[in-house]
Parts: structure tokens; C-alpha cells; sequence
């Protein structure tokens, strides 16, 4: 009968009650292995590329201004939240944060942007060790991603520009 | 003669502003209680008063084949309900009994629903008439459900004057059969009246993007809802002036709060059966009609032999 | 022995025009013939072997060999067979005979093939553009390799329109989409409306497409593309993860861990939970019934909240990498998922109690949009379509993978061939996907996450995987490339075959009941149209003012 069946529907509704959360009038508190915004740290990070190497949606650049100083620019605003940054990060410098409120309407808010001292491996000049040969480095050596306009360009070189690129930057070398 | 015309239009006024006054709050008791239902917090009870204003402040956009039959329409369309509006008794007899009679009322609501019809004209798209196909089928099947209710009232009060048949005159001579039947109709068909869900076929919006109201947006949209609001208070009130009329007596304040609580109840229960039900289809819902007036028209015959 | 003794079967009938059988285990087949019994060879194995037909890949292996391939997918799903039949066409001028007059299922894909790569299938019935833009270039073909992923055709044609067919005699035409309060997603169905019947259906679609293809085989790596293949969709985005995962495994013989299988398990199953219980919510919405829309969402919800506590995102799992998976489920959250599974049982038993018995719900839903066994087998249609006709037919018990072997479960079915019994089997396959879970949560092993990988990944390898998605099937096609990204990857979602279906169910049915017809196949239109986003740069992009919408719109009313 089909009033007895609505009668039941009603049922299963009142018995719920109010489920409305008072979100964003009271926060939300999210679990602990929630994936939002990655936060990158300056002072652990080695430039070893490898987080931008794997990142899916190409979101993370890298700029060799010269053999010492490396420009590792995080963009944001395609980041898919995936991760894969802080899982292959040999030195656990990248945490995703328990961030999502992420709306801004300046693009520059989300970016992070990080200048790193490189200093000289004796051997092969960088270090990245990856946990298999699906996360290798493929694009080795100096990189030239484009900042200006925030794309990847997909060739790496063997040595620097002739002429360098940056030029208010001045590195004091000692001896 | 003076003094009793201005007041005759001071009270189709007072009528006017109660019904433009009271619509949106017995809307939005419909849309809290339907999100409560539903287990959600719902919108306030003020949310239809925004509503409003908000569209009434928006661009004024003309589209649609004919611009000005759009604009005829939607002003229509309040301009019948208001002027049913003062009509209706609520809670105290309608000021301007004298000047109309049932047939009248009967015309004005008819005419009203053809505003919607003219509405889906004025946009001219192919969704929108495929609404005001289905919205001329479901006129064609209930306008006659509420005339004959009217017409079994005039047939036991022997008259067609508005006060004497809308105050219960369903019931005249005690709980004739053909009321009782007239009672059920109603109730059953009620929810098309209205224009709420399981027999709000026209404006269906998952299936024909909202039909004749499609081209529509801003001031006049405010109007076409605003009407609709109204017919909601309306289609309430003449239910309960023809059928639930017992304390109109009373004095006022009395019988004018016991008349809105009467009107609240009806709307609660247009809530629940619009809350708990799916929506039918076109043919569906005529077969439905097809029965209930046709039950209609056995209530009529037994009303002229006098049961 | 399943792969061989069909080899066999396939040998006695055509002997010669074999070339090559690659048998990598007992489920898979692949068999290299020549071009000319293409089209027999399908035919035999459709009508006399009574496969099931998936899908038709065409790909450009100029590079490599010098040659077009073109693979047709079938499945045998008594003898947990998956078989591609694949043929190598000459470079200067790729030809094959269309399987479609045969096989009605192979409609689209043959279209595809021959808009993407530029095969041509001799004897297509309706050779018409199916995948690319109006305004496209003839000849140039995405997919081939000599085309670069960011090109940007010259040559394009703003003005160039569809042609569409015209209607038979008598009908208006009822345009359902671009937009549509309805669809989630724009697609065009274009009907042929005579009074409230519909009496034919033109569809154009693919307006979403992405192109994940292409990219997958230029930019990204065998690791970068489980997390583009989720993006797929968003409500079965863990199945695509999966079955890509799957497929390169299965072409390069990696197995994963029994821990990451029951964890691939758990997650699929919990995302068919998420799946249908908001398909019950939108079937009901389109019916108008929107207090059980909220109610079965309301009941959804706690799924998401425990997807979010093991993955770290309520849809987006970011789950699978070639060899194993990423997350891990502890014993707090193994309490807290049983607690989940149980209330979301009770309540779900009193809704489906209280809808089974709702005759204003099923006098919208029964009737409507009949698929029967005929149209399924013609048409390759899949998941609860096909079970809603009374077509036995599941990938989890068929072609078993992840942890599936492992588990008992039911494969609902229904006879009524309409939207009420699809509606019932998705809600009693809800039932069966909490089963799963739990036998999961007590058979789960200890162990690691990822196997190990030791060396590149072989280059030039075939791999198959079929993953029941919530919708039906999910096929995916994958040959191993060099630069640490695969030659070809073809994705196949289970809308893409059931689209094809729904000029057929809404024929001769009345207006009302399109939209819901079209909701019951489930329709995910991202996952059928998930090929190639060519970098549609300025010029390219027509930007739309108020005036030429308003336009559009009106002008297209009749």
C-alpha cells in the first residue's frame, strides 16, 4: 500500500533529525591524513627536483640562475592535492597541510617559491634517490622552466647559459 | 453611498496588502517545513520576502518571441490574483461582495491560469510549449472540479452571491452527500491547484528546464512567483471558506486568527504530500483528473436532486 | 587453460591468417591476424563463440614497427577470458573493414578510430565525427605520433556546424542539452518529438573531452598517470586508477602485494557504496522526489568521511601506483569502518523497505526505458543496464582481479529490463558491497604496500584489465613504452558502450521519461569522453557573448 510506504519514508526521514553541520560559522575540523595544501620548507629542502619531477600536473618549476642557486617555484593553482610531492621528497621537507579554505583571488597567495644554495656533490654534482625506476629523474642537470609565464619546458642541459640570466643577484664566494 | 463606497475599497485594499503580506511567510513555512523533512536546516522564514527583492532588483531583461505579450502576462497574472484577492472573504466577509458574483470568481481564476499559458507564448521556445501543453491539459481537466464545487454551493443556497456560497455553503442544509463527495475531490486535487509536486507537471525543472516560466528573470519573475505565492494563500482560503467556514462567527480578533490557523493546517498538509511524493506524469495525472471529475459531475447530479 | 584452448578454437577455424598468439597468462589473449579476416575472425568469435564484445583501440605504431595497429577487445566471460584480436595496417594508407554492420557495439569506436588516428573502417554504416570539434581540420589526426600534444591546428573552422540528420516526417525537435538542469555534464541529445512521444534520438557528445590519451602518452609517466586516470571521473575515479594500475601490471607481470590488493578491494568497494548511493538520490531528484534525494545523501555522507580518514580526500584517493598502493587502513579505522558499514546497513534496509513497496515511485520507473537481452548483447551494454535485463554478468566474479578470488558475493539480478529493476539492483548491490568490505576487514594480510620494482619497465608489452566500475565494466588497453610512459592507453568506461543504448530505450517512449531513462544508465559523460585537450590557445576559444547565447538558444528551438 502505497500510503503505508510513505509513511515509512517519512519515518526514516524524522528519525534523522537535523543533520545540517554549522559550517563555516564553526570550523570543521578535518582528520589527520587529510591531503590539503603542501607546505614546502626552505631549510630541508636538498633541490634535488624530485618532487617536481613527479608531480602529476607539472605545478612545481625549477630555475638553475647559476651551479650554486636554484629557484624551486611551487605554482598552486592546478595542484591536485595528490601527494606524490611529499611521498618521494628525500628529505621530508614537503608536509600536506590540513589546509583547504584555499580560495583566494590573487594567484600569487598560493604559490611558494624557494631559493636554495646547491652546494656541490663531489660525485655527480645533485642527489635525488628515488625508490624505483618508475620515479627516476629523467630530466637531469640544469633546468630552465619558464617563471614568467609558469610552464614546464621539457629539456634539461648539461651546463649553464653562457650569459647569465638574473643579474641583481650577487653570490659572495669566499676565498 | 460615499462613505460605504470608500470603504468598500478600503477593504478590498486591507485584503489586498493581507494577501501580499502573508504569502511569502506561509511560502516559506512550506520551505522550512519541507527542509525539515528532508533532515536539512532550511531556509529562514523570511527567505521568500529576500527572494523577492532580490529579483525585483535585478535586470530587467526582455527576451523570448514577443516582449510585450511577456510583460502582459506576468502583469496579469498578479493583477488577477489580487483582484481575486479582494474578493475572498478572510475571516471577515469579502468588501466588495456586491460587486461580483461566483461566476466571476470562477472567470479570475481561470483567467490566471491563462497567464501562464500566455507566458510560455511570450517566450516561444520549444520547452516552453511543450508546458504550456502540459499546463492547458491540466486546466482543461481541474478548473471544472473547482466550478462545480462553486456551482453545488449556488445550488444549495438557491443564490449566487459570494458571501452566501463561500460560507460553506458546501454544507447547507446539513452535510449533504454531494458536499461530503465535493470535500474529497477537492482535497484529493488540491495539490494541483497549487501547483506543488506530485502535480506540479508544467514547471517541471528537471525534465523541461521550468517550461512557460523559462524566459523569465528579475522584476517580472518576482511577479510570476509572487502570484504564485498568492495562489497558494488563496486556493487555502476558498477551501476553507467553502468547506471549514465554522467560527467565522466569532468575534475579532477570533475568527480572523481561527481562519489563518485554518489556512496554516492546509498548507502543513500540502507540505507533507509535496515533501513525500514523486512527480507524475502528463498522462497520468489527466487520468486522475478524468476520474475525480467525473465523480465530480455524480456529486453535481446528486446536489440538483437536493442531497 | 582458458587461453590456449581458445587460441585453439580460433586456429582450427582460420588457421593461416593467425600470424601471432601471445598468451602472457591464462585470462589474457592476444591474436595477430591479418587484415583481411578482421572482420570474419570478429564476427566468429561475436555470433558462434558468443563473446562479448568491449571495445576497438587503434593506434599508431609507425615508430616502432612502421605500421597502424587496430586491437578489437572481446570478453568470454564464462571462461574468464579477456581476448583482443589485433591487427597491423600498412602506414601509407590504413585500412580495415568496420566490424560495425556485425557487431552494432562497435559504432563508436570505430568512429573514434577513425577521428583520432585517421584509419579508415570500410563499410561504417554511419561514418560520422564522433570525438572531435565541428571546426577541426580534416587530416589532422591527434593521436598519431607525428602530431605533438600542444599542436594547434591551423585551418580551423569557427563557422563549420554538425550536420545533423533530419527528423522523420511529423516530429518537432526537442534539443535535450548542451545544458540541461538535468544532465551534470553537457551532452546533446537531439530529439524527434511527435505530441509527448519520442519517436528518434541524434546525440552529440564528447564535448568534455580532455584529452588524457594523448597526454598520457607524451607527458606524463607510468606513476604521474593513476593520479590523471582518477581525474577521469569523479564518481568512479578509483576504478580507472585501478584498472590502469591493473593493465601495466598485467603487461609487465608485476604482482602487488595481497595487503595493497585487499586495500585496492576495500576502496573500490567502498566507492560502488558512494556510487550508488548518490545514483538513488538523482534517479529520485528526477522524478521529482527530493526528500529521498537528501535522505539516501544524508545516508552517503559517512562514506565519505571514512574515505577521508584512510586516503586523505572524500572522492579523490590518489590511491594506486604501479606495484601497489599508497594508503594504508589501521585498526582504529578498521573499528571505525565496520561502525560505518552497520548503520549504513540498518538505514539503507528501512529505505529500500520503505521504496520497494512505493508504487507513485514506480509508476514513473516501471516501464520506462526497456534495454532487453537483445539490445545488451548488440550493443555490449554493461553493469546494472545489463543485470537489470536478466544478463548474468559481472567483472568481479567473471575476470576476477584485486582480492576478489578471495570474497564471496552475489551478482544481483533483475528481469524487468526498465528503470525500477536497475533502481533495485543498485540498491541491493549496496548490500553486497558492505559484504565484500567486511570479508576484506578479516582476511586482510600483513605485509607491504608496494612490491618492489627493480629494473625500467620492458618496452612494447600488452596489457588488458577489466574492473567492474559502478556503471559496468571498465576495459583498459595499455602497451609499455620507452621514457617511462606507455606507448598507447585506451580507457573504455562503461557509459561509452551504454550511451550507444539510449536512442533505443527512449523510442517511442513519452518525453517525460527521457531524462530518467538517461539517468538510469548512470550516465558519467567525463568518462566517455576522456580523450585529448589539445592546448586550445587565444583564437581558438570562441568566447560567447550575452546576445549570440541568447541567439543560439533561440534559433535552435525548432
Amino acid at each position: 500500500m502505497s500510503i503505508l510506504s510513505k509513511l515509512k519514508e517519512t519515518l526514516v526521514c524524522l528519525k534523522a533529525g537535523r543533520v545540517t553541520l554549522p559550517y563555516p560559522a564553526q570550523p570543521r575540523p578535518v582528520p589527520p591524513k587529510f591531503r590539503g595544501r603542501p607546505i614546502f620548507d626552505e631549510a630541508r629542502c636538498i633541490g634535488c627536483a624530485g618532487c617536481a619531477n613527479n608531480c602529476p600536473a607539472r605545478e612545481i618549476l625549477v630555475f638553475d640562475v647559476c651551479q650554486e642557486l636554484r629557484i624551486l617555484k611551487y605554482l598552486g593553482s592546478r595542484c591536485t592535492y595528490c601527494g606524490r610531492c611529499a611521498d618521494v621528497c628525500p628529505e621530508k621537507a614537503i608536509t600536506m597541510s590540513h589546509e583547504f579554505e584555499n580560495a583566494t583571488n590573487s594567484k600569487g597567495d598560493i604559490g611558494q617559491r624557494l631559493e636554495l644554495f646547491m652546494s656541490t656533490c663531489q660525485r655527480c654534482g645533485r642527489c635525488f634517490k628515488e625508490t624505483s625506476p618508475l620515479d627516476m629523474l629523467k630530466l637531469k642537470g640544469y633546468r630552465f622552466d619558464d617563471l614568467q609565464n609558469e610552464r614546464w619546458i621539457f629539456h634539461s642541459q648539461a651546463y649553464l647559459e653562457s650569459e647569465p640570466l638574473v643579474d641583481d643577484i650577487k653570490i659572495e664566494l669566499e676565498g | 453611498m460615499d462613505h460605504n463606497i470608500s470603504w468598500i475599497i478600503l477593504g478590498g485594499l486591507a485584503n489586498i496588502a493581507l494577501v501580499l503580506l502573508v504569502a511569502p511567510f506561509y511560502q516559506g513555512i512550506l520551505r522550512k517545513v519541507t527542509a525539515r523533512i528532508q533532515s536539512r536546516q532550511g531556509p529562514p522564514l523570511r527567505q521568500p520576502y529576500f527572494d523577492l527583492l532580490k529579483l525585483l532588483g535585478k535586470e530587467d531583461l526582455e527576451s523570448g518571441e514577443t516582449p510585450l505579450m511577456q510583460r502582459f502576462a506576468c502583469y496579469l497574472s498578479l493583477a488577477t490574483v489580487l483582484t481575486v484577492a479582494s474578493l475572498v472573504p478572510m475571516g471577515f466577509p469579502s468588501p466588495i461582495n456586491g460587486a461580483g458574483d461566483v461566476i466571476l470568481l470562477i472567470y479570475l481564476l481561470t483567467l490566471s491560469g491563462i497567464c501562464t499559458l500566455l507566458a510560455g507564448l511570450a517566450a516561444g521556445s520549444t520547452f516552453s510549449l511543450v508546458g504550456i501543453n502540459r499546463e492547458m491539459m491540466t486546466m482543461i481537466a481541474l478548473e471544472p472540479l473547482f466550478a462545480i464545487t462553486i456551482v453545488i454551493g449556488a445550488i444549495h443556497t438557491k443564490s449566487f452571491r459570494i458571501d452566501t456560497v463561500l460560507n460553506g455553503s458546501v454544507y447547507a442544509a446539513g452535510f449533504p452527500l454531494s458536499g461530503i463527495i465535493m470535500l474529497v475531490v477537492m482535497l484529493l486535487s488540491f495539490q494541483a491547484f497549487v501547483q506543488r509536486v506530485p502535480f506540479d507537471i508544467s514547471e517541471a525543472e528537471t525534465e523541461i528546464m521550468e517550461g512557460p516560466l523559462m524566459e523569465y528573470s528579475g522584476p517580472k519573475l518576482a511577479i510570476f512567483k509572487y502570484s504564485q505565492m498568492a495562489k497558494l494563500v488563496l486556493f487555502s482560503s476558498l477551501f476553507v471558506a467553502l468547506f471549514v467556514p465554522w467560527g467565522t462567527g466569532l468575534v475579532f480578533p477570533l475568527g480572523w486568527l481561527l481562519f489563518w490557523a485554518k489556512v496554516m493546517v492546509l498548507v502543513l498538509l500540502v507540505t507533507l504530500v509535496a515533501a513525500t511524493h514523486a512527480r507524475y506524469r502528463i498522462d497520468q495525472a489527466i487520468r486522475y483528473f478524468a476520474v475525480l471529475l467525473f465523480i465530480a459531475l455524480v456529486a453535481l447530479i446528486l446536489a440538483s436532486y437536493g442531497f | 587453460m582458458n587461453s590456449s584452448l581458445k587460441l585453439n578454437q580460433l586456429k582450427e577455424k582460420f588457421g593461416s591468417a593467425i600470424l601471432r598468439a601471445d598468451l602472457p597468462n591464462d585470462n589474457c589473449l592476444f591474436v595477430f591476424v591479418e587484415p583481411s579476416v578482421v572482420k570474419d575472425i570478429c564476427r566468429y568469435i561475436f555470433r558462434d563463440l558468443d563473446a562479448r564484445y568491449i571495445i576497438s583501440i587503434g593506434a599508431d605504431d609507425r615508430p616502432f614497427s612502421g605500421r597502424f595497429l587496430v586491437a578489437h577487445d572481446f570478453a568470454f566471460d564464462r571462461d574468464q577470458l579477456l581476448c583482443s584480436i589485433l591487427t597491423h595496417l600498412p602506414a601509407d594508407n590504413p585500412k580495415v573493414d568496420s566490424i560495425s554492420g556485425e557487431i552494432p557495439a562497435a559504432n563508436w569506436a570505430e568512429r573514434e578510430i577513425s577521428d583520432m588516428v585517421g584509419i579508415e573502417t570500410v563499410g561504417h554504416p554511419y561514418p560520422k565525427r564522433l570525438v572531435l570539434p565541428d571546426g577541426w581540420p580534416d587530416g589532422v589526426h591527434p593521436l598519431r605520433k607525428d602530431v605533438p600534444w600542444n599542436h594547434v591546428p591551423e585551418g580551423f573552422d569557427e563557422e563549420r556546424a554538425y550536420k545533423f540528420d533530419d527528423p522523420p516526417a511529423g516530429c518537432t525537435v526537442v534539443p535535450i542539452g548542451p545544458f540541461h538542469p538535468t544532465l551534470d555534464e553537457p551532452a546533446h541529445f537531439r530529439l524527434y518529438v511527435e505530441g509527448e512521444m519520442v519517436r528518434g534520438c541524434e546525440y552529440r557528445g564528447f564535448m568534455v573531452h580532455r584529452g588524457i590519451e594523448k597526454l598520457a602518452e607524451s607527458v606524463l609517466t607510468y606513476n604521474d598517470i593513476t593520479m590523471m586516470a582518477e581525474r577521469i571521473c569523479g564518481i568512479c575515479g578509483c576504478v580507472h586508477s585501478v584498472a590502469y594500475a591493473q593493465a601495466v601490471e598485467s603487461a609487465v607481470a608485476i604482482k602487488p602485494p595481497p595487503r595493497a590488493e585487499y586495500m585496492r578491494t576495500v576502496m573500490l568497494e567502498i566507492e560502488r557504496l558512494h556510487s550508488h548511493l548518490l545514483w538513488v538520490g538523482l534517479a529520485c531528484h528526477i522524478v521529482g522526489f527530493d526528500t529521498l534525494f537528501m535522505q539516501s545523501w544524508r545516508i552517503r555522507e559517512p562514506i565519505m568521511w571514512i574515505a577521508e580518514k584512510i586516503t586523505g580526500n572524500r572522492k579523490t584517493y590518489a590511491l594506486c601506483l604501479i606495484g601497489g598502493v599508497r594508503w594504508d587502513i589501521t585498526p582504529e579505522v578498521k573499528t571505525e569502518l565496520r561502525l560505518v558499514l552497520y548503520k549504513l546497513e540498518t538505514e539503507w534496509h528501512e529505505v529500500v523497505a520503505a521504496v520497494g513497496k512505493d508504487k507513485n515511485i514506480q509508476k514513473r520507473t516501471r516501464g520506462v526505458g526497456i534495454a532487453d537481452k537483445n539490445l545488451v548483447k548488440n550493443l555490449g551494454l554493461v553493469g546494472p543496464v545489463a543485470r537489470s535485463a536478466g544478463v548474468d554478468l559481472d567483472c568481479r566474479r567473471d575476470h576476477p582481479y584485486a582480492a576478489y578470488r578471495h570474497v564471496d558475493f552475489a551478482v544481483i539480478t533483475e528481469d524487468g529490463c526498465d528503470v525500477w529493476s536497475r533502481l533495485m539492483v543498485r540498491a541491493k548491490e549496496v548490500f553486497e558491497s558492505i559484504r565484500i568490505i567486511r570479508q576484506c576487514l578479516d582476511k586482510i594480510e600483513e605485509g607491504p604496500l608496494q612490491s618492489e620494482i627493480r629494473d625500467e619497465l620492458p618496452v612494447g608489452r600488452l596489457g588488458l584489465s577489466s574492473v567492474e566500475a559502478p556503471r559496468g565494466e571498465s576495459h583498459h588497453f595499455v602497451i609499455t613504452g620507452e621514457n617511462n610512459r606507455p606507448r598507447r592507453w585506451r580507457v573504455r568506461a562503461p557509459t561509452y558502450q551504454n550511451l550507444q543504448a539510449v536512442p533505443a530505450m527512449i523510442k517511442d517512449q513519452q518525453l517525460a521519461d527521457m531524462t530518467i531513462s538517461l539517468g538510469s544508465i548512470d550516465p558519467c559523460f567525463s568518462c566517455t569522453d576522456r580523450l585529448e585537450t589539445i592546448d586550445m590557445e587565444s583564437g581558438l576559444t570562441k568566447v560567447w557573448t550575452q546576445d549570440e547565447l541568447f541567439r543560439l538558444v533561440r534559433d535552435r528551438k525548432g
